[in-house]
C-alpha cells in the first residue's frame, strides 16, 4: 500500500506541476504610480447593469488610487450618436463601449481604437470563449475586451397555451408550422414580433437563411462570391411572406416598437403564444413579473429545416454582450486593460452578472445558471458549431441598415421576395465596389 | 467739393456713435448667429464635398460627386415628396383649424378661458411624449383607434404600420401638435385689432361672421401669410414626431429629408453625404419659401 500511496503522491505532485503554467500563462501586468484620469463610457443607465458596472470602476479605483476613472453613462441609442459626435471633435472617450461588427471596424479605421493584440496576448487572464475573442478581432488583430453576456436568439413559449391546444414543443420548420396553424385556429397569435424595430424581424430572416444555407451562404454574400438573391435568402423572404399571409403575425407588425415592450405586452396578454427573441429578454419578464415568467414561459431554440445538410444548431446571436475597446496609449491604456479584465470580468462582476441573469462570455459560465430559459440558451450556445453574428452587426452600417429596412417591406409584403432580396444585394454590391 | 459746415460734422458724428453703438449692442447677437448658424451652414456645404464617416481624421475630397448622386437618389427625392405631401397637408388642416379656433376664442375670450387652457396644451408637450402618447394611442393592439373599433364590431386598425395610412396618421398627429400654435398666433393678431373697428363695423350693421369674412379676414392678410410660411418651412424641415414615431418606416412610407440625413449621417457613417443632404434641404427650403413668399406678398404689395 505504501507504494501506491507513492504513486498517489507523486501523481498529484506532478498533476500540479502540469496545472502551474496552466494557470499562470499571463503575466502580472504592473501600473507605475503617477497619477491617471480615464474617461469611460458605457450604456449602463438602468440597475442592475449601472450598479454592476459602478461597483466595477469602484473596486478598480480602490486598488489602484492613483488611479481616477470618470464614467458617463448614456442611454443606448442617444449613446451611439454621442460617440460619434465626439469622436469627430477630437473628444473620443479613453474607454468606451460598443457592439463589435460593422461600426466597431469603422472606429478601428478611423484610428480610436487601440491594438492591444500584444498586451492581450502576454497579460490576459480571463478564460474568453474563442468566438467571443474572435468578434474582438479586426484583420487578427485584437481590438476589444469582451465583457457583458452572450447574447443568443431563440424562441420564448408559453408553456399554458401549449398544453391548453396540446402541442409538444415543435424540432423542425414543419412541426412548428403544425403548431402555428394549430394556435391560430385557436384564436391565437402565434407568433409576437415588433417589427417597428426593425431588426426583430431580421432574426426570423437570419435564422431562415442560416438553417437553409448555414453560415455559409451569408458569408459568401457578403464577400461578393455568392449573393443575396442566392436560395437561402429566397427561402427566407419567402417562407416569412407566406406565414405573414397565414396569419402567424399580430397585426400591425411593423409599427409595434420592442423598446415599449409592445411585444412582451402580447405575450403578458396571452394574446400570443410565442416570440422569437434575444436572451435578454429572459431578465425583462423576469423584472416585469416573475411569477408568472417562472410558472408560464419555456424556451427552444429554432427548429431544424429538414434536408438541409448544413448544420441545424447553428444560434443566431453574439458572443459578446459589449466589448470595451480604448482610445489611448501607455500607462493609460495599460490601466484601461487592467480596468477592462481584471475587475469587468473578475469573479464579483461574474456573479452579479449571472444574478442578473446575463451569461458573461467566459468558458463554463452558464453552467451555474438557475433560470429555465437562460439554461436552455446556454446549452443551446455552448453546443453550438458557429455563432451567426447578427447581420445588422456583421453588415457594413449602411448595408445593415438597408437589410433592416427591407425586412419592414418583407413583414408588411410592399415588396416581394425576388425585390427586396436584389435591394441588399445592390446595396451590398455598391459597398463591396 | 464738400463744404464744411458744422451741422454737417455734428450729422456725421451723430452717424458714427449711432454705429458704435449698433455694433455693440449687435455684436452678442452677430457673434453667437455666426458661430451657431452661419458657421454651421458654411461648413456642411464643405463637407458636402467630401466623403468622410464622420469620425475619421482623414476625408476624401471627391468634388460634386455627393451632389452628383443626390440628384439621382430616388430616396432622397421620395422623402422630399413626403415632406411636400406634410407641408400641403399642415398648410389645408392647421391654419384654417387653427383661425377658426382662434375667432371662437376671441369672441369672448373670458367665457372661453378654459377652451383657451385646454386647447393650448398640446403645444406645451415635448414633441417626443406627444410622439409616444400617439404610438400608444394609435397601436394596432389595444390602442384608442382600434378599440374603438372593436366596441364597434369592427376589426383593428393598423394605422401607422401600414405604408399607405402612416404617413397621413403622422400628418394628423403633427396637425394635432401644430393647431393650437397657429391658434394662438391668430389670437394674438386678432388682439392687435382695434376695438373701435369691429364697434363701427357693429353700428353699420354688420353681424360676427359678415365681420370676420369682410373685414377680419383681410386684416389678418398679413398673419395668415406669415403663419403659412412658417408652417411650410416647419413641415419642410420636419423631424422629431416623424422620427419618434415610425423613424421612417415601416420601409420608407414615412421617410422625410431630415430622418434620410440623419440615417445617412449617424446610422450609415456617411456624414459627407448626410451633410450633403442637408445642404440640398436648405436650398430646396430656401428657395420654396423664397418662392412663396414672392408670390404670396408680391401681389398684395403692387
Amino acid at each position: 500500500m505504501k507504494f501506491g500511496k507513492m504513486v498517489a503522491i507523486l501523481l498529484s505532485i506532478l498533476m500540479l506541476i502540469a496545472a502551474i503554467p496552466m494557470a499562470a500563462t499571463a503575466e502580472t501586468l504592473t501600473l507605475s504610480e503617477e497619477p491617471i484620469t480615464l474617461t469611460l463610457w458605457d450604456i449602463a443607465t438602468e440597475d442592475p447593469q449601472k450598479s454592476i458596472s459602478d461597483a466595477a470602476v469602484q473596486r478598480f479605483m480602490d486598488a489602484y488610487p492613483n488611479v481616477t476613472v470618470e464614467v458617463t453613462h448614456t442611454q443606448n441609442d442617444a449613446y451611439k450618436e454621442k460617440l460619434i459626435i465626439a469622436m469627430s471633435s477630437g473628444q473620443c472617450p479613453d474607454i468606451y463601449i460598443h457592439w463589435g461588427g460593422g461600426p466597431m471596424n469603422e472606429y478601428i479605421n478611423s484610428g480610436f481604437a487601440a491594438d492591444i493584440t500584444e498586451l492581450f496576448e502576454t497579460y490576459n487572464t480571463v478564460d474568453f470563449l474563442p468566438s467571443a475573442i474572435e468578434q474582438c478581432k479586426y484583420n487578427d488583430k485584437m481590438y476589444a475586451i469582451p465583457y457583458g453576456g452572450i447574447g443568443g436568439c431563440g424562441i420564448f413559449y408559453n408553456k399554458t397555451i401549449f398544453a391548453e391546444i396540446g402541442v409538444e414543443v415543435p424540432t423542425t420548420i414543419a412541426e412548428l408550422e403544425a403548431v402555428c396553424d394549430k394556435l391560430v385556429a385557436a384564436g391565437y397569435v402565434p407568433f409576437s414580433l415588433a417589427n417597428g424595430s426593425k431588426w426583430t424581424g431580421s432574426m426570423y430572416f437570419m435564422y431562415l437563411a442560416t438553417r437553409f444555407g448555414g453560415t455559409e451562404a451569408f458569408a459568401k454574400a457578403v464577400e461578393g462570391t455568392g449573393s443575396f438573391t442566392d436560395e437561402a435568402f429566397m427561402y427566407a423572404a419567402s417562407t416569412i411572406q407566406d406565414w405573414v399571409g397565414k396569419g402567424y403575425f399580430p397585426e400591425g407588425v411593423n409599427s409595434l416598437s420592442t423598446d415599449d415592450g409592445q411585444d412582451r405586452q402580447l405575450i403578458y396578454q396571452q394574446k400570443a403564444a410565442m416570440m422569437l427573441h434575444g436572451s435578454w429578454q429572459a431578465r425583462s419578464m423576469e423584472a416585469d413579473q416573475a411569477d408568472w415568467y417562472k410558472a408560464n414561459i419555456g424556451y427552444f431554440a429554432f427548429p431544424a429545416l429538414e434536408g438541409s445538410t448544413y448544420p441545424q444548431n447553428i444560434v443566431v446571436g453574439t458572443s459578446i454582450g459589449n466589448g470595451f475597446s480604448f482610445n489611448c496609449d501607455g500607462e493609460k491604456l495599460k490601466a484601461a486593460f487592467i480596468l477592462a479584465t481584471q475587475f469587468f470580468n473578475d469573479d464579483i462582476y461574474n456573479q452579479a452578472q449571472l444574478d442578473a441573469n446575463t451569461i458573461p462570455s467566459i468558458v463554463g459560465m452558464g453552467d451555474t445558471i438557475q433560470d429555465q430559459c437562460m439554461q436552455q440558451i446556454w446549452a443551446d450556445f455552448s453546443a453550438a458549431p458557429q455563432v451567426q453574428l447578427w447581420y445588422d452587426q456583421y453588415l457594413p452600417p449602411e448595408v445593415g441598415e438597408k437589410h433592416k429596412d427591407l425586412c419592414q417591406d418583407i413583414f408588411g409584403l410592399t415588396m416581394t421576395p425576388l425585390e427586396a432580396n436584389q435591394a441588399l444585394q445592390d446595396a451590398m454590391a455598391a459597398y463591396n465596389k | 467739393m464738400v463744404n464744411r459746415q458744422p451741422t454737417l460734422s455734428l450729422q456725421q458724428r451723430r452717424k458714427r456713435s449711432t454705429a458704435v453703438a449698433a455694433t455693440w449692442f449687435l455684436a452678442p447677437a452677430l457673434i453667437l448667429m455666426v458661430i451657431y448658424i452661419a458657421y454651421p451652414v458654411v461648413e456642411t456645404f464643405h463637407i458636402s464635398l467630401y466623403t468622410w464617416n464622420g469620425i475619421s481624421p482623414d476625408r476624401t475630397f471627391i468634388g460634386w460627386g455627393n451632389w452628383e448622386t443626390l440628384l439621382q437618389d430616388s430616396r432622397f427625392w421620395q422623402a422630399f415628396i413626403n415632406n411636400i405631401k406634410i407641408m400641403v397637408l399642415s398648410i389645408l388642416i392647421q391654419i384654417p383649424i387653427g383661425f377658426l379656433l382662434a375667432t371662437f376664442l376671441d369672441a369672448d375670450s373670458k367665457k372661453f378661458n378654459l377652451f383657451k387652457v385646454v386647447w393650448f396644451l398640446p403645444l406645451l408637450m415635448s414633441s417626443v411624449a406627444i410622439g409616444f402618447l400617439f404610438q400608444y394611442a394609435l397601436a394596432t393592439n389595444g390602442g384608442l383607434i382600434s378599440t374603438i373599433s372593436n366596441l364597434l364590431g369592427g376589426k383593428n386598425i393598423d394605422l401607422l404600420g401600414s405604408p399607405d395610412r402612416a404617413l397621413y396618421t403622422v400628418i394628423g398627429v403633427i396637425a394635432w401638435q401644430y393647431i393650437p400654435f397657429y391658434m394662438v398666433y391668430f389670437l394674438a393678431g386678432y388682439s392687435g385689432f382695434d376695438d373701435q373697428i369691429y364697434e363701427a363695423a357693429l353700428i353699420d350693421g354688420a353681424s360676427r361672421s359678415t365681420f370676420i369674412k369682410v373685414i377680419g379676414m383681410p386684416m389678418m392678410k398679413p398673419t395668415i401669410i406669415s403663419a403659412c410660411i412658417m408652417s411650410l418651412i416647419g413641415s419642410l424641415k420636419y423631424f422629431d414626431l416623424v422620427f419618434v414615431m415610425t423613424g421612417g418606416g415601416p420601409g420608407y412610407a414615412t421617410d422625410i429629408m431630415a430622418t434620410y440625413m440623419y440615417s445617412t449621417s449617424f446610422k450609415y457613417f456617411k456624414m459627407g453625404y448626410g451633410s450633403t443632404i442637408a445642404a440640398g434641404m436648405f436650398i430646396l427650403i430656401t428657395a420654396i419659401a423664397v418662392l412663396v413668399r414672392r408670390v404670396l406678398t408680391g401681389k398684395e404689395e403692387r
